[in-house]
């Protein structure tokens, strides 16, 4: 076979060659894509991962099977018991909106897969049209080379896979592909000034803001991009066009999300693109000006209009934000600017460890060579400064600084990483292979014979130092490869919800703790039983057990969130009073004492004081209660009494005492915090245990009625 | 065929009839049979069947295959220091759990099981020897101890349904209850008068004794959260055949009929759920003008709960007659509380649905004196509008809607004047 190949594509002309392989190589790149984020089902099964995942699916699942419209009223009564969730209105239907639109039609193909199986192997999916689009974007930002170099790159590139493995069916999976193929569209209509283009990107945009929330970058990012170029003198009719009909139509677009409803005239984060439109207006206008009136008409007119229009713009700020029409800075967004004031100011959004700062080493560990690429890249921008390349200059440095801020952003680092690296890698490829290219052509031409012949000592060193840098590059890629796939596979590729570990003689031991305790209280208890955990398992709950939650991951209501924290740190008899309130049947802790599973709720527990101790009602619990007078959480008998004999602590440790988990340890040795704890002998007044998982991994205790012949 | 499934029906109505009727009573010794034959044959009189056993009988048994065969039990055996057979005090307690009810007496030597139930029960019988004593009510009969106690009926729980209205003064002689103040499920039924206290009358007083005065309490009561009912007297002979004929004369007072025999049949009736007890028949929940209860409601509506109780009386079951019924509909907090209106037991409130959506409970908590506990609830939930059912037009909006079409009609009116207006002079760009 290969050896008829060759003779065929010689019979190409250059163009069919190169298409030939621009082809082979993106589809490469596609297949790639896809298959690496494979390692998961392949190693586990075919399961949804994580905890937000979970709540994903259930949505997908009730829009399958019950239509959109019952989808947008849904209001979710087994969810924030006794509040209920509008799940139509708070959430970002495009992720369960695309995978059901695919659910469906395969099964008008007849291809029938369940609703499972789409969601596992979206992300993956669009993984692959990423890739696409990336080799898109690039070219049209640079070349077709660095558009193929950047989509092999991002087809592997570990800070975009670890959102989006097979299983992990998240909003960020399809957002990225959004994210750049709204790009994409972007520099097409800033390129040609093209209406058609500008209403295809706000087409992109709406299908951007209707699956994630970080929109909100991409709607600061393309204003900037105008305003830069406006500062720059670089403002044209072009873009004027792009961005006056981006705005207006992705603006009215964005407001039919119902969750985003009238937020982007309101809040201040979209305040700089109302702001650049004005602007926009205003810049028009006076060119127009200008262009009709002599100079010195014109200076008056431009000085008077300036302060009169600045001064109504600020006073209306002013009193909007004064009588609170516009949102003031929320959390989120200052947690952005100033990465230590989460932390300050909102327990519950620092709690989540995905908001926390990045550090340093993962920036190595999720984007490898790519982070020193990334100026080479930046460097070739800038030599060759051009509108779009403005863009992507843009890009770069304000997603390497959310990075920093926060870990989840990372994820939007990465394809700008890509595409950077993909233009240095290309660009400097081509400087360096000419030579490579040209020592071959020598010999063949002879039109310019003195020129060569004065070089041709210094052309064999340059030919040397060329082969030595693609040789170099060639390295640095594969070991990039190497690198990328060993991350995958080790880092990645866990669904969180199937723990394995490996033990003493090498095999590997898993550990189904999860599915089995929610699976026992899916058989176990009534139907309409409330059970209470910390929110980090809610979603899991819902969707595996199918019973009511008190609070789940859509952290809305701190007060509720709080009032569990509460329950959890305080003595039995609050806890009981809380109970009682809420309606609780069932509490569910996730315990790690015993397989050494360090993600469990005692771990957690100095979040849950903190939350719980955020509002009024719980101002009795203080975090330094719960720590030794020396300052330290410690489970073992020099612990905080307070902390000895909170609920939290007995739930977790119940019969604990009597268990040994290490060789040549004493009973009751936690190998997690590895101590031995402190009360060993202990029972519960207000709580039986109900169910203890094999490994202990998740306990679940019932909530006693009152006494039946008297008050406790 | 159909003869013998009625047949069958008849018998399995009448078992289950005489099912709610079966009383073990464990006597002191068989001599008590005799001497509270009055008492028992009120018992026979209302239909329940009695099985007599002595208290430390060793085949003592009220638990077969798992279920319990009596419903109630009887205790007259004051003395008795262990229950014979398998029977114990946390077989009593288990009994009680388990909806059972039981009528307990003790006397001034209580034994020790029965100190153990009361206990469980929430009150604590008086230390051995001690009896309630009353120097200024004392019957004439008495033998100067001033241990023969004439209860007043203003010392009487104020519950018609527990006392049955007795009007006459009680004759006791036995040892004082002290009830735990912290369990708010007991009841005293009858008190010491203000001037009795628990003593040992043989010895003298060294030390303030346990029970004084209106703290006395001679018969309590506990109706437990399961409405299973306990009654413990301090005395065994206020249920005996003695004290039911006796008369009574406090001081030099004119000689009346003791009440004992009324009360106690009341007070046992009521014990053995025959007086008091509320049905919750049905419980239903819809819209105004519908019938049946939807899968949700939404916010604004009118609904309407009802609920159907129905009182047994003399046996048989009535529609209860009581207006003060309440129900509240709630979400952590109650946010409407109605006072129900009862037409001939069925029991109804209509009110409007909060503007807050969530998981609402129909709760009814209706506790009353000598009726058992109704403890409801219904759980709905309560949606947001859908979002074809906000109004479509605002009248405040129609400067709005005016400005939106007449901005439309102005930019099709430009774009046509800016497309086919030809100047002179050539073309020229806006802006």
């Amino acid at each position: 076979m290969s050896g008829s190949v060759v003779p065929v594509l010689g019979r190409f002309s250059v163009e069919k060659q190169e298409s030939l392989l621009k082809l082979s190589i993106l589809s490469i790149s596609v297949v790639l894509a896809f298959s690496t984020r494979l390692f998961s089902v392949l190693r586990f099964e075919s399961v949804i991962h994580e905890f937000d995942p979970y709540f994903n699916y259930r949505t997908t699942r009730f829009l399958a099977e019950n239509g959109f419209y019952s989808f947008h009223n849904w209001f979710d009564d087994r969810a924030w018991y006794p509040l209920g969730r509008i799940i139509g209105g708070t959430i970002y239907p495009g992720l369960m909106v695309t995978a059901s639109t695919i659910y469906h039609f395969l099964n008008s193909l007849n291809i029938t897969l369940d609703v499972r199986e789409v969601c596992v192997f979206l992300a993956p999916l669009f993984s692959s049209l990423t890739a696409i689009m990336t080799y898109l974007l690039t070219s049209e930002l640079h070349s077709v080379g660095a558009g193929l170099c950047a989509a092999g790159m991002i087809a592997i590139v570990p800070g975009y896979i670890s959102r989006s493995v097979a299983g992990s069916y998240d909003n960020e999976g399809i957002a990225i592909f959004c994210m750049l193929f709204t790009y994409y569209l972007w520099i097409k209509s800033v390129k040609t000034g093209n209406i058609y283009w500008a209403a295809l990107c706000s087409v992109a945009y709406f299908y951007m803001v209707s699956s994630w929330g970080g929109y909100v970058f991409l709607i600061n990012i393309i204003p900037l991009h105008v305003l830069v170029l406006m500062i720059c003198g670089r403002f044209s009719h072009k873009t004027y066009i792009a961005y006056s009909t981006v705005y207006t139509l992705g603006t009215l677009l964005s407001m039919q999300i119902s969750f985003v409803g009238f937020q982007p005239v309101q809040t201040s984060e979209h305040m700089l693109a109302l702001g650049v439109f004005g602007l926009c207006q205003i810049l028009a206008f006076v060119e127009y000006l200008r262009a009709n009136m002599t100079q010195e008409n014109f200076n008056v007119l431009f000085k008077s209009l300036i302060i009169i229009i600045s001064g109504i713009i600020g006073v209306g700020l002013g009193v909007l934000t004064l009588s609170g029409k516009v949102a003031p800075w929320t959390g989120r967004f200052y947690s952005l600017l100033d990465p230590s004031y989460a932390k300050n100011n909102i327990p519950i959004i620092a709690s989540v460890s995905e908001h926390q700062p990045t550090s340093w080493s993962s920036f190595y560990f999720d984007l490898q060579i790519l982070t020193f690429l990334f100026p080479a890249g930046l460097y070739y921008c800038f030599s060759k400064l051009t509108d779009h390349n403005i863009f992507i200059i843009l890009y770069g440095v304000f997603a390497v600084y959310f990075a920093g801020v926060m870990v989840r952003l990372m994820l939007v680092l990465a394809p700008v990483m890509c595409i950077l690296s993909g233009i240095a890698v290309s660009s400097s490829l081509s400087t360096y292979m000419k030579y490579l290219d040209s020592s071959n052509q020598q010999t063949k031409s002879t039109s310019k014979v003195g020129k060569i012949k004065q070089d041709s000592s210094s052309n064999t060193q340059k030919e040397g130092i060329a082969y030595i840098f693609v040789g170099m590059i060639t390295f640095f890629l594969i070991s990039y490869t190497f690198h990328c796939t060993w991350v995958t596979s080790e880092a990645y590729s866990s669904p969180s919800i199937v723990l394995s570990a490996r033990s003493h003689d090498g095999s590997r031991i898993i550990f189904d703790d999860f599915r089995e305790a929610y699976w026992w209280l899916r058989m176990n208890t009534p139907e309409d039983a409330k059970v209470m955990s910390w929110w980090d398992y809610g979603y899991q709950i819902t969707a595996m057990a199918n019973r009511t939650i008190i609070v789940d991951n859509n952290t809305w209501n701190n007060t509720h969130i709080s009032r569990v924290g509460q329950a959890m740190a305080s003595t039995e008899d609050k806890a009981y009073e809380i109970m009682r309130e809420l309606d609780v049947n069932y509490v569910l802790v996730i315990f790690g004492g015993l397989t050494g599973y360090s993600s469990d709720d005692i771990n957690k527990f100095l979040w849950m004081v903190r939350i719980g101790g955020s509002t009024p009602e719980g101002a009795h619990i203080k975090e330094w209660d719960y720590y030794t007078p020396s300052g330290e959480f410690r489970v073992d008998s020099e612990g905080s009494q307070t902390l000895l004999n909170c609920m939290m602590y007995k739930m977790c440790y119940y019969r604990f005492g009597q268990v040994y988990t290490e060789g040549g340890k004493p009973p009751g040795y936690d190998r997690v915090r590895n101590a031995e704890i402190g009360v060993k002998d202990f029972e519960l007044d207000v709580l039986e245990e109900a169910y203890t998982s094999e490994h202990w991994i998740v306990r679940i205790y019932k909530v006693k009625d009152l006494p039946n012949r008297g008050s406790r | 065929m159909r003869l013998v499934s009625l047949l069958c029906i008849l018998v399995v109505g009448i078992s289950q009839c005489l099912a709610e009727k079966r009383i073990l009573a464990l006597l002191e010794n068989l001599a008590v049979k005799e001497t509270h034959s009055i008492f028992f044959s009120m018992l026979n009189r209302h239909g329940f069947s009695v099985t007599y056993k002595v208290a430390d009988d060793s085949t003592l048994q009220i638990k077969k295959y798992g279920e319990f065969v009596y419903d109630h039990i009887v205790v007259f055996a004051p003395t008795v220091e262990e229950f014979g057979g398998s029977l114990n005090a946390d077989m009593i307690t288990e009994f009680i759990d388990n909806g059972g009810n039981i009528l307990i007496t003790g006397n001034s030597n209580t034994g020790e099981v029965l100190r153990e139930i009361a206990s469980e029960c929430g009150f604590e019988v008086d230390e051995e020897g001690t009896n309630v004593i009353d120097h200024l009510n004392f019957d004439a009969k008495d033998t100067g101890h001033h241990t023969l106690v004439v209860a007043d009926p203003k010392d009487f729980i104020k519950s018609e349904l527990i006392t049955g209205g007795v009007k006459s003064p009680l004759l006791y002689r036995g040892t004082g209850i002290l009830a735990d103040p912290g369990n708010p499920l007991v009841l005293e039924v009858l008190t010491g008068s203000s001037t009795s206290y628990s003593a040992n009358p043989e010895q003298p007083i060294k030390e303030y004794p346990h029970a004084v005065g209106k703290n006395t309490v001679l018969i309590a009561g506990l109706q437990a959260r399961n409405n299973a009912r306990v009654i413990f007297s301090g005395s065994l002979e206020f249920f005996s055949d003695e004290f039911f004929n006796a008369e009574v004369a406090k001081g030099n007072g004119k000689a009346v009929a003791a009440g004992n025999a009324e009360f106690a049949e009341a007070l046992t009736l009521w014990c053995f759920k025959e007086r008091g007890v509320l049905r919750v028949d049905s419980i239903n929940h819809h819209l105004v003008g519908e019938t049946s209860p939807p899968d949700f409601y939404t916010i604004r509506e009118n609904v309407e709960f009802e609920i159907n109780v129905v009182e047994k009386k003399d046996g048989s079951w009535v529609p209860f007659k009581g207006q003060d019924v309440q129900v509240e509909f709630v979400r952590i907090d109650p946010f409407v509380r109605a006072t129900m209106k009862n037409v001939n037991g069925r029991v109804s409130a209509q009110f409007k649905i909060p503007d807050v959506y969530g998981v609402y409970q129909f709760k009814v908590n209706y506790l009353r004196l000598g009726l058992t506990r109704i403890q409801t609830s219904t759980q709905v939930s309560v949606r947001p509008l859908r979002h074809d059912q906000y109004e479509r037009f605002i009248s405040s909006a129609y400067p709005y809607y005016a400005s939106a079409f007449s901005m439309m009609g102005g930019v099709f009116l430009f774009a046509i004047v800016f497309l086919y207006y030809k100047e002179d002079e050539g073309k020229k760009k806006a802006e």
